[in-house]
């Protein structure tokens, strides 16, 4: 269980000791791969407080979804659309769904084993 | 277990780019941010700095081209002095040859013509009757004291050391001899000239009274060349 988190602190820790310097227009692509990041992590939650968990899924979503935010924007950029809007909308959406979804799949399991309790004493 | 491993291997690997991509776009973020600002504030800063520079770098100039002005101005004055000096010199210079007569006059003036005069008298001593150095050197003295500005006798022009000497019937004036009739010309105020010669007990009285044919002409037009070798 903790490794998870391990690896988190690990990779926040890289991203601030790395001193990778991207040129600034690059910087819009990233902002939408890790909005697509968000989008898939807490998919992931809420399909795992579902039980509809599948890592295979969630996996490949989090790869797929931020390569294709990216690669969305940049095609974006170069036909003149603004298509990393689209992909900060949906995945803006999206996100809140999710977080809302979490919330009250929480909600519920909280009361439920409140009622539990009551019923136990 | 194996498979619970793997599958918390795999979730921690996710974890590992999210945080670093997290971790990255938030530096990125604030790097650029701070760093655009930066670099906006210091370039209007540096233009303006360098506005500055320059403006007072402009005034300088100005006043500098303002001291120059006036040292230029003050160099042509001295010129257009200099240039005055020059033209007087130059007009001295053109007198002085004049007067040395190393250049060509010409001008109205007077001439005086000495002749010896008749000897009706055959007993007299001849003599008194011949035109002597001494009265063409009257003659020559009275036209320059009244001021006569270039003088030639028998068109031979005077300088400032001509010598004149007797030299029996002839007078010889530089070394050229010349007989009677002397004719002396004058370049000057022939008015003045004449006035002078006719003086009441002057030179023309003088030489009349020596029995020298005193004849006076007023000329329009004298012209002496350069005394060549002189």
């Amino acid at each position: 269980m903790w490794l998870p988190v391990f690896g988190l602190l690990i990779g926040i820790a890289l991203g601030f000791l790395v001193d990778l310097d991207i040129p600034h227009e690059y910087s819009n692509y990233l902002s939408i791969a890790v909005l697509a990041a968000f989008d898939t992590l807490f998919g992931g939650i809420r399909a795992h407080l579902q039980n509809l968990y599948d890592e295979v899924v969630f996996v490949s979503g989090f790869f797929f979804n931020i390569v294709l935010a990216a690669g969305l924007a940049f095609l974006g950029v170069h036909l003149g659309v603004d298509l990393y809007l689209a992909a900060i909308f949906v995945f803006g959406v999206r996100l809140f769904q999710n977080i809302a979804m979490i919330r009250r799949i929480l909600i519920e399991k909280w009361s439920i084993s409140r009622k539990k309790q009551k019923k136990n004493q | 277990m194996g498979k619970i491993d793997g599958r918390r291997v795999l979730l921690s690997f996710v974890c590992v780019v999210l945080g670093f991509m997290i971790a990255f776009s938030y530096n990125l973020t604030k790097d650029n941010r701070g760093v655009r600002e930066d670099k906006a504030w210091n370039e209007e800063y540096m233009l303006r700095q360098q506005l500055i520079e320059q403006e007072k770098q402009n005034r300088q100039f100005q006043k500098e081209l303002l001291q120059k002005q006036e040292a230029v101005s003050k160099i042509e004055q001295d010129l257009a002095q200099e240039k005055q000096l020059f033209f007087k010199l130059a007009k001295d210079t053109e007198k002085f040859r004049m007067y040395l007569g190393k250049v060509k006059v010409k001008g109205k003036g007077l001439q005086v013509t000495l002749e010896d005069g008749t000897n009706s008298d055959p007993e007299a001593n001849v003599n008194n009757y011949l035109v002597h150095e001494q009265h063409v050197f009257k003659v020559v003295n009275e036209l320059y004291i009244s001021g006569a500005e270039a003088v030639a006798i028998n068109g031979q022009r005077l300088n400032h050391d001509s010598y004149i000497i007797c030299n029996g019937p002839v007078i010889t004036v530089d070394g050229h001899q010349h007989p009677a009739p002397f004719i002396i010309s004058a370049i000057g105020d022939a008015d003045v000239l004449g006035d002078s010669l006719d003086l009441p007990g002057g030179i023309k009285e003088q030489l009349v009274n020596e029995n020298i044919i005193f004849t006076m002409e007023k000329k329009k037009n004298i012209i002496f060349d350069p005394i060549i070798g002189g």
